[in-house]
């Protein structure tokens, strides 16, 4: 009988200390992965009693489970346009954009069939993200400044090219790293060692901006506030400069 | 008492079952389907699903046969390794499937140098997707096959021989109409699961409509898109299986009964 409540008691100590941080759920588009890690570690640094639960996908998949109900107290989007939504659906306080990159075609490492914008033309397969993702709305954008700049004749060659449209950008890299597509076009901030970049000229390229906001409905208000801060704060800025992204501040 | 707790447990299990199907239905108005049915990527998909696994099923059945009759009725140690291999899809998740297909048959697989000489390119294609089917689909057909072939009594193929029959039409005369019950229901179950593969296409076919882009992918980027859409092709893919199950039934029963 001792040695049972002895055991009940260290269980629910243990129960007790494996959790005493408060967790925040930040959902982030898949292109933040990388800042949003660092950012994890140094924000955890200052705040120990605060769990950062990060969550990645394509932020239209993310506004889709924010739309259903998901528990994010923060989300951050590769462009304005799914921020904007749950704005204006009463999800999101007013969303703000706190960093910018610009496209950049891929190719893998050891090839080098490509060496210019202009060659993607000549891509056999390229994979792109779909329409309804910042990357592939981003790339239609950029195609769309291609045709005053290359031509139509580049722009359908391209299209031609597609063979699968992913639904986040690391998806479409990955294709690309695996040798599998020729070509992509990805965030410069994508741009790793097993990919070489192509660099799209400024007449053609567009700005990408990321924008976050806090949930409406954050249960801990005050820590999702505070990542947001530290997000747009000097702390952010310095995550998001080493991972390559333009800093924006507010 | 123990059998009422038994009894709920089962009405527990049929409401988590018919519950969501009910939802589906229940929360869609009939120009809501209409709308979401208009999408243009809907009759893409639909046909190039029914396509697809159509040319997977056959495909299934005419390698799958031969191998069914041989794990019923073949001799030697082998036997059983072999059908550890063909069960392995389904203890594999498809994704894993996926990669897999990518690193044999992808630009820098293993025959990705082989077949790029003989110029076949097999991934982000429609055979991609046909590949990806038969695979996770096998293990279905074959198990189900092979219980049918089982059922075939070897002395009934013997006298079959005996009374002057070729081992091809004691096979054919014989065995196959007693196991075309059980091999009706194992391509049916086979064609189930083809249509719903979703993760070892995603990533060895990719997702492009009217290629690659099948009725579950298609709902996917719907639901990323428009709700309503996606809601519409699962009611068309709900319809399309409750067909496909009742058919089943209809043909089966019908087969027991002329014996």
């Amino acid at each position: 009988m001792m040695r049972w409540s002895v055991a009940v008691v260290l269980l629910c100590a243990g129960c007790g200390a494996s959790s005493p941080r408060e967790p925040v759920h930040v959902f982030a588009a898949s292109s933040l992965t990388a800042p949003f890690e660092d950012l994890e570690a140094r924000f955890e640094r200052a705040h120990p009693q605060v769990d950062v639960r990060l969550t990645f996908a394509g932020s239209q998949v993310l506004r889709l489970q924010v739309e259903q109900g998901a528990p994010a107290d923060v989300f951050a989007s590769a462009d304005l346009v799914h921020a904007r939504a749950l704005h204006e659906a009463g999800l999101l306080e007013a969303p703000q954009v706190f960093a910018t990159t610009e496209l950049t075609v891929v190719v893998p490492r050891d090839d080098d069939a490509i060496s210019e914008i202009a060659d993607l033309a000549s891509a056999r397969r390229i994979v792109a993200g779909a329409s309804s993702v910042p990357i592939g709305a981003y790339t239609q954008q950029m195609l769309g400044r291609a045709r005053t700049v290359l031509g139509d004749g580049f722009v359908q060659a391209v299209e031609a090219a597609v063979v699968s449209e992913e639904s986040n950008v690391r998806l479409v890299r990955t294709k690309v790293e695996l040798g599998e597509a020729d070509a992509a076009v990805v965030y410069a901030t994508e741009v790793n060692d097993r990919v070489r970049a192509i660099p799209v000229p400024d007449a053609m390229n567009v700005t990408v901006e990321l924008a976050a906001g806090i949930s409406t409905r954050a249960e801990r208000s005050s820590h999702a506030a505070a990542f947001m801060g530290a997000l747009c704060g000097p702390m952010g800025a310095a995550a998001l400069r080493t991972a390559g992204f333009e800093v924006v501040t507010p | 008492m123990t059998r009422s707790l038994a009894g709920l447990a089962a009405l527990a299990l049929l409401g988590v079952l018919v519950l969501p199907l009910v939802a589906l239905v229940v929360g869609t108005s009939p120009s809501q389907l209409q709308q979401g049915l208009a999408s243009p990527a809907f009759v893409p998909a639909l046909a190039l699903s029914l396509r697809t696994t159509f040319v997977s099923v056959v495909l299934l059945v005419l390698a799958g046969t031969p191998l069914a009759w041989w794990l019923a009725h073949g001799r030697g140690r082998w036997r059983r390794v072999v059908a550890g291999v063909v069960d392995l899809p389904i203890v594999v998740p498809p994704a894993v499937t996926g990669v897999a297909l990518l690193r044999l048959l992808g630009r820098r697989g293993l025959l990705g140098d082989a077949l790029d000489s003989l110029g076949i390119v097999i991934p982000f294609s429609t055979s991609a997707v046909v590949l990806a089917q038969v695979v996770v689909a096998a293990p279905f057909f074959v198990q189900g096959a092979t219980t049918a072939f089982r059922r075939v009594e070897p002395d009934l193929i013997v006298v079959a021989r005996t009374l002057g029959c070729t081992p091809m039409s004691a096979l054919r005369r014989v065995a196959l109409p007693i196991a075309m019950p059980g091999l009706v229901g194992a391509a049916c179950v086979a064609w189930a699961r083809a249509l719903g593969e979703f993760g070892a296409t995603l990533l060895f076919a990719g997702n492009l409509p009217g290629v690659t882009q099948t009725m579950p992918l298609a709902i996917v980027r719907g639901l990323e898109a428009d709700v309503q859409v996606a809601v519409a092709f699962s009611l068309a893919l709900v319809a399309a299986g409750a067909v496909l199950l009742l058919g089943m039934r209809w043909a089966t029963a019908r087969m027991t009964e002329h014996r």
